[in-house]
């Protein structure tokens, strides 16, 4: 259906999503557009994009192509705490974010869910949730090769110490037999979970949708995270 | 406590007209209907020359004449008028039990005369249904509802699509107050909102009221339902039902012992999957989707002055996906009530109340099995009195104790230890409320009815309270071991007057100040049964409200048309609404997830009522705006509520075709409501997100539906069994209306977005067969 909707001025996007999963870390800044245009691809060129730990390591970021600025030598520690500085023609972003420990996953398997008829899959990680401290964990999925794509927050709040099982699909596109998937899952701070916790909770039903609760300054879009990750490799049998 | 004084100060001024002149006696006595002997509520009885009164909520009333030789007709909407002479020296009892019209023609040219709104009276923003009123309003799949009938009057918004919930000027829908038989109802709705909790074969008639609310209500800021259940019929036993698509009723009432006590059972049961086919399953038998309901009253006369009535409601409903999840909620009530007449002047009203609330949800797999569950309940021991002093004076004065408890929702599992067992502490409270008004013609033409309604809600101790920071996030945690925690007094004061500028129209005014201590969260467009309930606390305060109203009132001459056009404004305060991402179940540090603000709302409504004749019906049309103000919501600045709309216009109309045929139609016209769509989008994490500006900026889409149905009603004459059959097309032009908006990337190409709607419901047939022995 056709609808007039309002074109907002831009705003800065900082999508930073960092991890211990490899040693090359990208952060992709550009520009918000209007609900009818299409997606911004091209990105912010000529920024300022650097990370800082809290024993003064500074990581300087290059930019290459398509508003990604990327740093090939760095693998962040768990524990440490992180700052993000950005500067886009004299504005300021920054942003801070502690590391969390990984959470080993026990088990992993394919798991067929019949739900008002129709069979789904899910990629089921199983792990022991460590007692008595706050655990945040968001998951990204890749089908058969494609771009990873945000699918699922999570925290321990009603089975913080206990044997969880996460149950992981892609939310636009049903997972069929023979389909090759690739969970990443990240152990994240509060902040992170509670800005993917925020944007899952924006469904139909929700009475007032809103922005994600960004964690970092001058209003940008966007968030900073510097996390804990490892990939997991599934097939749907056929 | 000076202003305790002042409040009560005026009060003793006027008891002076009490001391009436001794040449008046009182008549005072009770009409019923000849066959049922059922009280008739709203009877009128006139002197000649003009003067009257009408019966009350008992049936019963009172009337100060001068001595002599009088003249009495009294008359009531759908019964042939009595008229009697009657000798006054001294206090007189005198009781009518008047003959109910058969035929349907007499009915109509009858209530020509009777009907219409009183123009005297102070009380303004109310309006009195009865089921008859009801009985030929078309509504989704012919269950008649009598939620969906005052969806239809003025400054009345349908909570959505079908809905059973609904908003009272600019109001939330957790702000009124809906009583069956003096007890609360939490959540009047049945399959997840498209039917009420009220089943229309139970109820006697109900009573809105949306302003100048009086002293004796309190609790909820927006508006009072005050729904009552039908009495047994003393005389002769008899039993009515019906047939429909998505449920059946059945009614049984009768004497006990004849003229002295009776009984009424009433129940209605919707068919498994009727309407939401969830199916495509295997194991169909499995799955189910429906509710029931009871009603059940008890009437004893013990004496001629005292009445006692047990009534009662339980209802529930069962929502059960295989074995895997399941929903079941429900209501239950019951009320006892000893109505006493001490003599010719004051009667009173013994109440003990008891109603409750429960949802269960829950979900088991193999790999994860848990349960929540929540209820909230309340006792309340109420005492009334009414004074009527002399025909210019009555008296309402009474008190309640209401205590009220809620366990919020708890979290337990039973199998396989997927989640830890969560228990939140209860809240509990307790109401402490009296109130006194005067109803006081003060000259010919100005009436007015002022009171006062006092309470204390305590927030009961020994329970743990906690305080938050400006994110929400607990910063500290205090056991409180005090028996109370927590006072807060109020004081409300009410007021409406009423002018009568000629024989035919008045202009009237009123105020009132309420405050709600038990607040309903809800995060979602529905309203669900699993929306959380919380008392005030140390960090909650009583949400308030003032309201003023101003209107014009004018009847024609016959009493055939009513019109009338009111102007209200409202001041809300302690508003409260909840986080984005909150969760309010089984959540220790739920307060820290609310936000609380301010709001407004204003409006203009008309309304043209047509009584009698073979075309009835109504005109209703509202201009309003609802606003609403939080820090932290919209940048802190001003927004509309989601229920803000500018215009919202009802026609209803019944057309007598002939004896046993009756036509009606509803066609309604809304402005969309407010919502919250994108103005851009971004990339994060592969995702396009949606990028939003304004909270409640955009305006869905007009809606408009028109309803029909025919009704067929043969009403042979001297048969016992009788039957009728009623036709009908729930939006019969099928509008496409939008129920919500959602957006989605384009599938052909990510990088574009697009908007697609989503429509409950396009025309809808429906079928009901009713019967009556």
């Amino acid at each position: 259906m056709d609808l007039a909707l309002n074109k907002a001025a831009a705003r800065v996007v900082i999508d930073a999503q960092l991890s211990d999963a490899g040693s090359v870390q990208r952060i992709r800044l550009s520009r918000s557009v209007g609900f009818d245009d299409p997606i911004n691809t091209s990105g912010i060129k000529g920024a300022t994009v650097s990370v800082k730990d809290n024993e003064n390591r500074n990581y300087s970021f290059q930019y290459e192509k398509d508003g990604y600025y990327i740093h090939r030598n760095f693998k962040p520690l768990a524990g440490r705490t992180y700052t993000l500085h950005v500067d886009v023609q004299k504005q300021q972003y920054s942003a801070t974010c502690q590391m969390p420990a990984y959470v080993a996953v026990e088990s992993t398997n394919i798991s067929e869910k019949n739900l008002a008829g129709e069979n789904y899959f899910f990629a089921a990680l199983t792990f022991k949730d460590p007692a008595k401290i706050s655990n945040y964990y968001i998951y990204t999925l890749s089908t058969n090769g494609g771009p990873f794509r945000f699918a699922r927050a999570e925290s321990d709040q009603f089975n913080d110490g206990l044997k969880v099982t996460h149950y992981i699909t892609d939310q636009e596109k049903d997972l069929s037999r023979g389909d090759t998937i690739t969970v990443r899952r990240y152990c994240v701070d509060q902040k992170t979970y509670q800005y993917w916790n925020e944007y899952q909770s924006n469904n139909l039903s929700n009475a007032a949708p809103s922005n994600p609760k960004s964690n970092i300054s001058n209003n940008a879009l966007g968030y900073f995270s510097v996390a804990a990750a490892k990939e997991y490799q599934l097939q749907i049998g056929r | 406590m000076s202003s305790i004084i002042s409040y009560f100060l005026p009060i003793s001024i006027v008891l002076s007209p009490f001391l009436a002149s001794a040449q008046d006696a009182l008549l005072s006595g009770t009409v019923r209907d000849s066959v049922t002997q059922k009280p008739l509520i709203g009877a009128i009885i006139t002197i000649k020359g003009g003067i009257g009164t009408t019966t009350n909520l008992q049936g019963h009333y009172q009337i100060t004449l001068p001595s002599g030789i009088q003249q009495l007709t009294v008359s009531y909407m759908g019964y042939r008028s009595q008229i009697t002479t009657v000798e006054l020296r001294q206090a007189l009892e005198k009781s009518f039990a008047l003959q109910p019209l058969t035929n349907r023609m007499d009915e109509v040219l009858v209530s020509a005369k009777e009907k219409g709104e009183a123009i005297d009276a102070p009380q303004m923003s109310t309006t009195h249904l009865t089921m008859k009123d009801m009985k030929d309003v078309p509504v989704l799949f012919g269950e008649k509802d009598l939620v969906k009938t005052i969806q239809l009057l003025p400054g009345v918004q349908s909570g959505g699509e079908g809905s059973a919930n609904f908003h009272v000027r600019g109001g939330d829908g957790g702000q009124n107050l809906i009583l069956l038989d003096q007890a609360t109802v939490y959540n009047a709705s049945h399959l997840l909102g498209f039917f009420s909790t009220f089943n229309s074969d139970a109820i006697k008639d109900v009573q809105l009221y949306k302003g100048g609310i009086p002293a004796q209500f309190g609790g909820r800021i927006s508006s009072v339902l005050d729904v009552s259940m039908l009495d047994g019929n003393k005389k002769q036993f008899s039993g009515e039902g019906g047939l429909g698509i998505v449920a059946s009723r059945l009614k049984l009432e009768g004497p006990i012992v004849k003229d002295k006590s009776s009984f009424l059972f009433s129940a209605r049961r919707s068919y498994a999957d009727s309407f939401l086919k969830l199916a495509k399953s295997k194991d169909m038998d499995k799955n189910s989707l429906y509710f029931y309901d009871l009603n059940a009253k008890l009437s004893f006369n013990l004496g001629k002055k005292t009445n006692l009535y047990l009534s009662g409601y339980h209802g529930k409903d069962r929502l059960k996906y295989n074995d895997l999840f399941h929903l079941f909620w429900g209501n239950t009530t019951a009320t006892a009530r000893l109505n006493h007449l001490f003599n010719d002047k004051i009667s009173s009203n013994t109440s003990l109340i008891y109603s409750g609330f429960n949802y269960q949800s829950g979900v088991s797999s193999e790999q994860i099995d848990f349960q929540v569950a929540s209820n909230i309940r309340n006792v309340n021991a109420k005492q009334d009195f009414s004074y009527y002093a002399n025909i210019n004076n009555t008296i309402r004065l009474g008190v309640s104790a209401l205590a009220q408890s809620i366990r919020p929702a708890n979290l337990s599992s039973d199998k396989n230890q997927s989640v830890n067992p969560t228990a939140i502490e209860s809240q509990r409270g307790i109401d402490l409320g009296g109130y006194i008004s005067h109803e006081w013609k003060a000259t010919t033409n100005l009436s007015l009815q002022y009171g006062i309604h006092v309470h204390d809600f305590m927030v009961l101790g020994r329970r743990t309270f906690y305080q938050f920071d400006k994110n929400g996030n607990p910063v500290s945690e205090k056991r409180d071991n005090s028996r109370i925690a927590k006072h807060y007094i109020n004081l409300e004061p009410r007021l409406s007057a009423s002018l009568r500028l000629d024989e035919r129209s008045s202009l009237k005014a009123s105020y009132n100040r309420i405050v709600q201590n038990l607040h309903q969260l809800t995060n979602t467009t529905a309203s669900l049964p699993t929306d959380q309930y919380v008392l005030s606390s140390l960090q909650i305060k009583p949400q308030r409200v003032d309201q003023a109203v101003l209107g014009y009132f004018r009847t024609s001459t016959d009493k055939q048309y009513d019109f009338s056009v009111e102007a209200y404004y409202k001041r809300l305060g302690n508003q409260i609404d909840v986080r984005n991402g909150a969760t309010l179940q089984a959540n220790a540090y739920f307060e820290g997830e609310l936000l609380f603000g301010i709001g407004r709302a204003y409006g203009l409504e008309g309304y043209l009522r047509k009584n009698s004749g073979r075309l009835k019906g109504w005109i209703s049309y509202t201009l309003s705006k609802s606003r609403r103000k939080f820090n932290g919501i919209n940048a802190g600045n001003w927004f509309n509520a989601r229920q803000d709309r500018t215009h919202d216009l009802a026609v209803v109309a019944n057309y007598a075709l002939s004896d046993s045929w009756t036509l009606s139609g509803t066609f309604v016209f809304n402005t969309g409501n407010a919502v919250t769509f994108p103005s851009g989008k971004y990339l994060v994490n592969g995702k396009s997100m949606f990028y939003y500006t304004e909270r409640n900026g955009y305006r869905m889409p007009d809606y408009h539906r028109l309803d029909l149905s025919a009704t067929y009603d043969p009403n042979k004459n001297g048969k016992r069994f009788h039957s009728s059959w009623t036709i009908g097309l729930y939006n019969a032009y099928n509008r496409k209306n939008a129920y919500t908006i959602d957006f989605r990337e384009n599938k052909a190409n990510p990088n574009l977005t697009e908007a697609y709607k989503i429509v409950l419901f396009g025309i809808i047939p429906s079928v009901t067969w009713n019967f009556k022995f």
